[in-house]
């Protein structure tokens, strides 16, 4: 079993197979709503514009799952929403990422490579901690998706190389798409 | 006549439209979402697509929910 055994539907309702990837090197991110402060969207787009013609592929899962705070977030900063998600990758229709209700391609992807903790580095480390054990305590039990912008980074022939949590910046992460590309 | 470009989904967009009915300000909401027009007026304004947008002569503008900005553009 690899990633090209799921399908998913793009933002605009189209089916599409991952299979359709075969041969790139994928990552797909369980991203936030188009609103709020969501800064990893922007290093994202980088990494996609410096790798994408190396065979870079991003598929943005969109989630509602983590609550209309986001953590690091200042509401007062952005008060606004985007039309598009100001990125040029594939977004994928909003859908549940984690639990029951989540994705069969999320559930592969966090039964593959589970939870290692957070890069207590990370500036956002200790707020999402907070967050989570605050309101979300059951999220912390198991090895699903904690938080928004997990990503998880798939090589040429379909498997799962790597988990980044939220608190791992997509920059942080050039070295290891290089490796695969 | 104050125009309101919107998405759906927008709490942003929400909390302008309650905004404005508070002031009894009259609008007509632009989904850009869901209409090409509107969309490409919204970006000829704007040369963005973020909302809420307001605008009553369709040169001046306020983007997102900032009252004392709209209480100006709209002589509140």
């Amino acid at each position: 079993m690899s990633v090209y055994d799921f399908s998913a539907k793009t933002n605009s309702g189209e089916e599409k197979s991952l299979k359709d990837y075969a041969g790139k090197v994928l990552l797909i991110v369980n991203t936030a709503s188009k609103c709020g402060f969501t800064p990893q969207y922007k290093e994202l787009q980088e990494l996609y514009d410096k790798y994408q013609d190396k065979g870079l592929e991003i598929l943005g899962f969109p989630c509602n799952q983590f609550g209309a705070q986001e953590p690091g977030s200042n509401s007062e900063v952005q008060q606004f929403c985007r039309r598009n998600y100001g990125v040029s990758f594939q977004i994928f229709e909003k859908g549940d990422v984690r639990g029951e209700t989540a994705q069969p391609l999320f559930k592969y992807l966090t039964a593959e490579k589970g939870f290692k903790g957070f890069d207590k580095e990370h500036e956002l480390s200790a707020i999402l901690m907070d967050a989570l054990k605050k309101h979300y305590p059951e999220y912390l039990e198991d090895e699903g998706i904690k938080w928004n912008f997990t990503k998880f980074l798939i090589d040429r022939e379909g498997n799962v190389v790597e988990r980044y949590e939220p608190t791992t910046s997509p920059s942080a992460m050039s070295e290891a798409i290089e490796k695969l590309l | 006549m104050v125009k309101v470009y919107s998405i759906n989904n927008c709490p942003w967009c929400d909390k302008v439209k309650k905004y404005l009915k508070s002031r009894q300000v009259d609008y007509v909401e632009c989904n850009i979402e869901e209409s090409e027009a509107f969309l490409a007026e919204c970006q000829a304004l704007t040369n963005d697509e973020a909302v809420p947008v307001v605008t009553v002569d369709g040169k001046e503008y306020v983007l997102g929910f900032d009252k004392g900005k709209l209480d100006a553009l709209l002589g509140l």
